[in-house]
């Protein structure tokens, strides 16, 4: 255990000891979700207004849904213009507007448009991304109960308790956005919002890999050899640099949530599951680096494939541009990857007041995926190691 | 003497090439043993399979009784390996590298910052010990690299080239620092191709070439096996020829010559020899004005059984 350790907090220690690994693993993203939170307006929950066309059930849920969201001031409006207006002027950051007969249209099947306005900068975006969600989980038993109702017997009614009761993933669903009036912030930054449980998948994956390099710098160095000439296992070598791989992730991530929560009192939910979170995402990070280490022999090729894997990994998981946002097929592909699940979960813990009991499935899948990456990269590294 | 470490009949083979055939030797306590050959003789490859690091294709490594397999960690703690290329993390300072590898040899605490400081005062690099070790010249990088080998005060040290690439101020240095430790009792291996090194420190030497040991044991066993004499050579003056005559009657000269300002004499060994042959020249009445001795050494040797000059 001692040599665990021993291995493991040299690994820190030669990562903190670099000047330009000090700007990017501390400095860059907090810097970044600085920006990001300036150009969002900071301190306060945006407000969004809600129009319904008439008194019906299905857009009473709707909104009831929008306002279990936690990060939403939301308002009623009496008509349509004076939402438009209200978003011209700024005083909501973003209208939805229900039309009328909804439950009707959706026990038809017709398609449901519910109009989403926002004036084009920095906040539409994000805000679509959490208002769309919250419409398709709502929609989606709709649809199911639908689609139910017309294949067997049961009325429409009892189809849709019982797809209210087996909801899964949301597919997407047909938001419309209208951008009304100008920006209020010039919108080449922060065209996308970043935030900070994006700024931390992104950069504690993107450090896990950039140290992939630093093991292979050991084992061309012949440091690896010589730790196996002491009396110390093969097994405890794999376990000592796999450990301050994940201790790197989780040094990097503990310092954004602290500092972020402190800076800008950003809100990340439970701080069980937050953590809980981050130490699964950590060791898949740790894994992947490892196994990259054990893989290539060269330290600065497999330094440049990290960044490019790590930024293309980030952005299809939704790092860059919020899930929501992505079309059925996309949101599928982006649960292929380890960041959509620690978003999912950190966007359950912050939106919806969720627990740790409520991000098991995320906490299960991130398991999953150090478990099948640690092991292979374990397996890859004892062979590199011992042979000749 | 006890024996610390027993090598028997190792081999290893890379896919076709034959690295190491059949080689075998002991080292005792406060013994230094030398694998003096050229490049690619199959030195490494010994030392890897004696630390453990290479599994043998046949033959059997006892370290203090123990026996030292790749899949073991057994009988490590008794070896100190000092590999031939540097060995440290350019990241972390000198003293940072010591307590990494003490930590990996079981030291901690008091104990494990006693010997790093001790460590380092053995190897000179006491005030440089919170520096970088990429700042550190070749030579501080190989005192260094030698360092971390003494760490756990192995009985049986191992050190592959440890002078390559060094300044003749560091290699004295690290010379001086094996004879010591040398003197403290702990069997060395010492693999070199520099014949010098090989002849001032090793008290046996095996000569491989190839893979195989093509001949072992002291300097002077070694010498004369390839039937190699000492030579003296006696600058003197008065009736040469009998004076060289008398020489020959003494025991121990093979051969004693006339030459234009002297005698010249052969022997197996010229220092037990030569106080005899003093008095013989005083008792004949010559006028010596000057003695030098000639002994063979290993580079001869090993011409002699390889038929090629080591490198340098
Ligand atoms: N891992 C390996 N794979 C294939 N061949 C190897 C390997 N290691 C060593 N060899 C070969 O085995 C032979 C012996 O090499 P070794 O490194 O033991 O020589 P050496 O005596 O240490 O030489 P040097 O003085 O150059 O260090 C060489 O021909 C070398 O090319
Ligand atoms: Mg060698």
């Amino acid at each position: 255990m001692s040599k665990i350790l021993a291995i493991a907090s040299s690994n820190v220690r030669r990562l903190l000891r670099e000047r330009s690994n000090i700007f990017f693993v501390f400095i860059f993203p907090i810097a970044l979700i600085l920006l990001i939170g300036a150009q969002f307006g900071g301190d306060f929950a945006p407000g969004v207004g809600v129009f319904r066309a008439d008194d019906d059930p299905l857009a009473d849920a709707i909104t009831e849904e929008i306002q279990s969201e936690n990060s939403l001031a939301v308002t009623g409006f009496e008509s349509s213009d004076e939402l438009t207006e209200a978003v011209e002027r700024g005083t909501v950051q973003a209208g939805v507007a229900i039309p009328a007969g909804v439950s009707g249209l959706a026990e038809a099947g017709t398609q449901v448009e519910v109009e989403f306005l926002a004036r084009p900068d920095g906040a539409g975006p994000q805000l679509q991304s959490i208002v769309s969600a919250a419409v398709a989980r709502v929609m989606t038993p709709v649809a199911a109960a639908q689609f139910g109702a017309e294949k067997t017997e049961s009325s429409f009614d009892e189809a849709l308790t019982v797809a209210r009761s087996q909801t899964a993933m949301a597919p997407g669903l047909e938001v419309e956005t209208t951008a009304v009036g100008d920006a209020l912030f010039p919108s080449t930054l922060g065209r996308f919002d970043l935030g900070a449980a994006q700024q931390l998948v992104l950069f504690t994956f993107l450090t896990a890999l950039a140290g992939s390099a630093a093991l292979i710098l050991t084992r061309k160095l012949g440091v690896s050899r010589r730790m196996l000439s002491t009396p110390t296992s093969t097994g405890t070598i794999v376990s000592g640099e796999g450990a301050g791989r994940w201790a790197v992730a989780m040094v990097q991530g503990l310092y954004i949530i602290a500092v972020t929560y402190l800076l800008f009192r950003v809100d990340w939910g439970d701080p069980l599951g937050a953590l809980l979170i981050l130490v699964a995402f950590s060791a898949v990070g740790a894994g992947a680096g490892m196994l990259m280490g054990a893989v290539f022999s060269n330290d600065q090729q497999a330094g440049g494939i990290g960044v490019v894997v790590s930024l293309g990994l980030a952005a299809l998981g939704g790092c860059m541009l919020p899930i929501e946002l992505f079309s059925p097929t996309m949101t599928r592909v982006a649960h292929l990857t380890p960041h959509a699940w620690a978003l999912d979960g950190f966007a359950e813990l912050v939106r919806r007041d969720g627990t740790v009991a409520d991000i098991l499935p995320e906490l299960g899948v991130l398991t999953v995926y150090a478990a099948v990456l640690l092991v292979l990269a374990g397996w890859r590294l004892r062979q590199v190691l011992t042979r000749p | 003497m006890t024996t610390v470490l027993a090598a028997e009949g190792l081999n290893k083979k890379f896919d076709d090439l034959v690295a190491v055939d059949g080689v075998s030797f002991e080292i005792a306590e406060g013994e230094t043993f030398g694998l003096l050959g050229p490049n690619g003789a199959g030195k490494t490859t010994s030392i890897s399979m004696v630390a453990g690091l290479l599994e043998p294709d046949s033959g059997t490594v006892h370290v203090a009784g123990t026996p030292i397999r790749t899949n073991s960690t057994d009988g490590r703690a008794e070896i100190g390996l000092v590999p031939q290329e540097l060995a440290i993390y350019p990241d972390l300072t000198g003293a940072e590298n010591l307590r990494f590898f003490g930590r990996l040899y079981g030291m901690r605490g008091e104990e494990l910052e006693k010997r790093v400081a001790e460590v380092l005062e053995v190897i000179g690099l006491t005030d440089r010990k919170d520096d970088l070790t990429r700042e550190y010249s070749g030579g501080m990088q190989r005192r260094l690299n030698n360092g971390i080998g003494l760490l756990h005060r192995p009985r049986l040290l191992i050190l592959d080239e440890p002078t390559v690439g060094v300044d003749p101020q560091s290699r004295n240095a690290i010379l001086e620092s094996v004879e010591e430790l040398s003197g403290q009792g702990i069997a060395i291996l010492f693999t070199t191709h520099y014949m010098e090194e090989a002849e001032r420190l090793c008290d046996r030497v095996a000569i491989i070439d190839q893979g195989v040991i093509q001949a072992e044991g002291t300097r002077r066993e070694l010498v004369s096996l390839v039937g190699k004499k000492d030579r003296i050579s006696v600058t003197a003056g008065g009736d040469l020829t009998g004076i060289a005559r008398a020489a020959a009657g003494l025991s121990g000269v093979t051969e004693a010559s006339a030459s234009d300002h002297g005698i010249e004499v052969l022997t197996s060994d010229a220092a037990t020899l030569l106080p005899s042959l003093m008095s013989c020249f005083s008792s004949v009445g010559a006028s010596i004005t000057g003695v030098q001795i000639f002994e063979p050494n290993l580079e001869a040797v090993f011409l002699h059984l390889t038929g090629k000059a080591l490198r340098d």
